[in-house]
């Protein structure tokens, strides 16, 4: 899925226009310049992370989590200063998962530069609507 | 070959030609690497991290500037308006760096321009690598003389340069296996005149870092410091030097069993060195495991004298990090000799760079950030007292406290990250400790907190603005205060990397008119309610060695002293040859400025 293709669709399951999106996006500070600069590139999952985290929060108004220590269980979480927060709060709100790897024991990563199926990213979203809903 | 493809020699480390770049080098050499580095004292300003993260903008920008001029903190020093990581458009255009046209409309000259006229100072930000933390394809790497050119002509008066996406070794979202490059194979012997030397039997490891496994020593390179497992203090690098003796000086075939790995621990580059001369400085051929050994090929050697060092080593990720920040402060001075620019690395403490940081920069962070929750336009952000990673002032501060050290006037700062005081997750007497101890410690001070939040007179102005603690800071002298006492018990209070928060330090740091600053950190989170005492001759023992004589004789044999407690305000007269505070509440802190009175 491309990142324009996540956009609408963002819009799309929380019953919103998508059209013109990114001016939108852009304005309330919940998209970055790049992605509509690179809006056909695939989208990854701190980048996802990062647009779910934003919009919820300047859009839906729904506030950080304060302690994100559990995220810490993330090998990755700490790889990406910008990102970190991003990912801690939709993984402790359980929109997005960790994935499991067994290198030299078992341990949860995030994989920041992995993408997902279309399935996925849905059921993320769809997790997000959710989070709205129960704040309401 | 790494995984199939070739190594090209541009996606190599630059050879290194000049000696000055080689660990050998970083306690000094006969002609600095820049004569022009000028003593300056810690830095002051405010960055646009912690506030609003990527989120920063011309608006909230300009914003900041008419509350720095409405508060007046340009009085007190915070003179440097930095947009950190998030302002830049994020491909360039036409080879060069522009702002991020949404963010920054108006562009970076014109920022600068709006930071001069106020009376302020100008500060932007990169990375060595190939692009931003943020992603934006805008790194600094091969680019460097174009974009300091850019930098000078938008004169830019600082520059926070960080490390990700660096090529050379596995930094924030580079390739783990850039470890190729940081570490040595391991090394299981050396054959050289006919005789074959174990790593293990006849060998000696130099520091801590390097280990021995079975038949062979792994681990030889340096501690990567970015996470505050490891200590700063020491030797942070790992070598394995043979004492070898041969009949008669000439040229000699060395040959290493090696095997070759491609994470921490173990790698493919490798250094060889006669005593001081580097012979060999470069990648080995992969070996199927890093425990299935070879043998090299025959690298010749000369040897001048019979008895020989012959150093198997890796200092690589210290030299080649070394290098990229060189080359960018070499270009700055190239387009800007004129020009007055602070450079702040920013490489997290990876390297070690308190060893080398001295020689090209004014001050280098020690640790991974300070917060991963930084603010945004309505959004304070979230910060800690403590944690098991470095997200936290206490974090950051166990590790800077013993880093007093590599401090100082002629080196540079060691930077515990910038200030978060305003966030949320800590309380008014956690940021008072935080403050105090950045300002104790010659840190860089640079806030953090949307400043539209702050009012004269508020408790946040009060501190930032608190004169006696940024004198501290400030001091001519330039010297980091020394931890003189703990109440956990450890053989040396100034040397010994401690974790545990639950104790008391006592800091001692000389100032430039003879007096000396006091502090008694309560790292707890409940109030320490025994006396902790200090002795006149107990402070002279630790810090006499940055004092003149004239100045250790007066604090010793004076009568009367007189103790300004730097919070309250309040003095007081004492005679008594120790100073005391009876309890200190939960993270709390007492911070005096002792003068002689007779």
């Amino acid at each position: 899925m491309t990142r324009e293709q996540f956009i609408k669709r963002l819009l799309e399951v929380f019953g919103e226009d998508n059209e013109d999106v990114f001016s939108k996006g852009l304005e309330n500070g919940w998209l970055e310049f790049e992605d509509k600069l690179y809006r056909d590139d695939e989208i990854n999952r701190k980048n996802i992370a990062r647009i779910i985290h934003l919009y919820l929060l300047k859009e839906k108004g729904i506030s950080d989590l304060k302690d994100i220590s559990k995220a810490a269980e993330l090998r990755d979480l700490y790889d990406c200063r910008v990102c970190a927060n991003h990912v801690a709060q939709v993984y402790l709100r359980d929109i997005m998962s960790a994935k499991e790897l067994s290198v030299n024991g078992r341990f949860l990563w995030f994989d920041l530069n992995g993408e997902d199926d279309s399935a996925a990213i849905e059921d993320y979203l769809i997790r997000a609507y959710g989070i709205t809903m129960n704040a309401q | 070959m790494v995984n199939g493809k070739m190594i090209m020699d541009s996606e190599r480390p630059s050879q290194i030609t000049d000696n000055r770049l080689r660990f050998d080098s970083f306690q000094g050499s006969d002609e600095p690497l820049f004569p022009s580095k000028k003593q300056r004292l810690p830095a002051m300003g405010w960055n646009s991290w912690n506030a609003f993260g990527s989120g920063n903008n011309e608006e909230l920008t300009k914003a900041m500037i008419v509350k720095i001029k409405e508060l007046g903190l340009d009085d007190f020093g915070y003179k440097y308006v930095v947009l950190d990581d998030g302002c830049y458009r994020p491909e360039r255009v036409i080879g060069h760096l522009e702002s991020d046209p949404v963010k920054f409309p108006s562009g970076f000259k014109a920022m600068a321009d709006t930071v001069h006229a106020a009376g302020l100072k100008f500060g932007m930000y990169n990375d060595i690598g190939t692009k931003l933390c943020s992603g934006a394809e805008v790194g600094i790497y091969k680019h460097e003389k174009i974009d300091c050119e850019d930098y000078i002509n938008w004169e830019i008066d600082f520059i926070k340069v960080d490390n990700c996406y660096y090529m050379w070794d596995n930094a924030t979202f580079a390739d783990p296996e850039n470890a190729i490059y940081s570490y040595a194979p391991n090394i299981r012997s050396i054959t050289i005149a006919g005789s074959t030397y174990s790593a293990v039997n006849d060998a000696d490891i130099t520091g801590t870092r390097a280990s021995v496994k079975d038949d062979y020593v792994t681990f030889i390179g340096t501690f990567d410091g970015t996470a505050p497992d490891h200590s700063p203090a020491g030797n942070r690098s790992s070598e394995l030097v043979f004492e070898v003796e041969t009949d008669e000086p000439g040229i000699y075939e060395l040959v290493i069993s090696y095997a070759t790995g491609k994470e921490e621990g173990v790698g493919r580059w490798l250094q060889i060195a006669v005593n001081s001369d580097v012979v060999f400085d470069d990648m080995l051929p992969e070996t199927e495991s890093p425990e299935s050994f070879t043998d090299s090929a025959p690298i010749k050697l000369k040897l001048v004298s019979r008895f020989n060092r012959i150093r198997i080593m890796n200092h690589r990720r210290q030299e080649n990090t070394l290098n990229s920040y060189t080359e960018i402060r070499k270009e700055l001075e190239n387009f800007g000799k004129d020009r007055d620019i602070v450079f702040s690395i920013c490489e997290w403490g990876k390297t070690q760079p308190q060893n080398w940081g001295h020689l090209v920069g004014d001050s280098w962070r020690i640790l991974n950030d300070i917060t991963f929750q930084v603010g945004a336009d309505g959004n304070n952000g979230t910060a800690a007292w403590e944690s098991d990673y470095t997200t936290s002032i206490t974090s950051q501060y166990n590790k800077a406290v013993i880093m007093d050290e590599f401090a100082g006037l002629d080196k540079g700062w060691n930077d515990p990250d910038m200030l978060v005081i305003g966030m949320d997750g800590i309380t008014e007497t956690m940021c008072k400790s935080h403050m105090a101890m950045w300002c104790m410690m010659n840190s860089p001070l640079m806030l953090g907190m949307d400043l539209r939040r702050v009012n004269k007179g508020d408790w946040m102005y009060n501190l930032i603005t608190n004169e006696d603690l940024i004198a501290l800071d400030q001091d001519l002298l330039g010297i980091q205060a020394k931890r003189i006492f703990t109440t956990i018990k450890c053989e040396d209070p100034s040397n010994e990397y401690i974790r545990d928060n639950n104790r008391v330090d006592v800091l001692a740091k000389p100032l430039d008119n003879g007096d000396v600053a006091l502090a008694f950190f309560n790292l707890k989170n409940e109030e320490h309610s025994a006396r902790i005492s200090v002795s006149v001759d107990q402070i002279i023992g630790f810090i006499s060695n940055k004092m003149s004589k004239s100045v250790v004789e007066n604090f010793k044999n004076a009568s009367s002293y007189q103790l300004k407690d730097l919070f309250t305000k309040d003095c007081k007269e004492s005679s008594d040859k120790t100073f005391s505070v009876d309890s200190i509440s939960a993270c709390d802190c007492v911070v005096y400025r002792i003068s002689l009175v007779a």
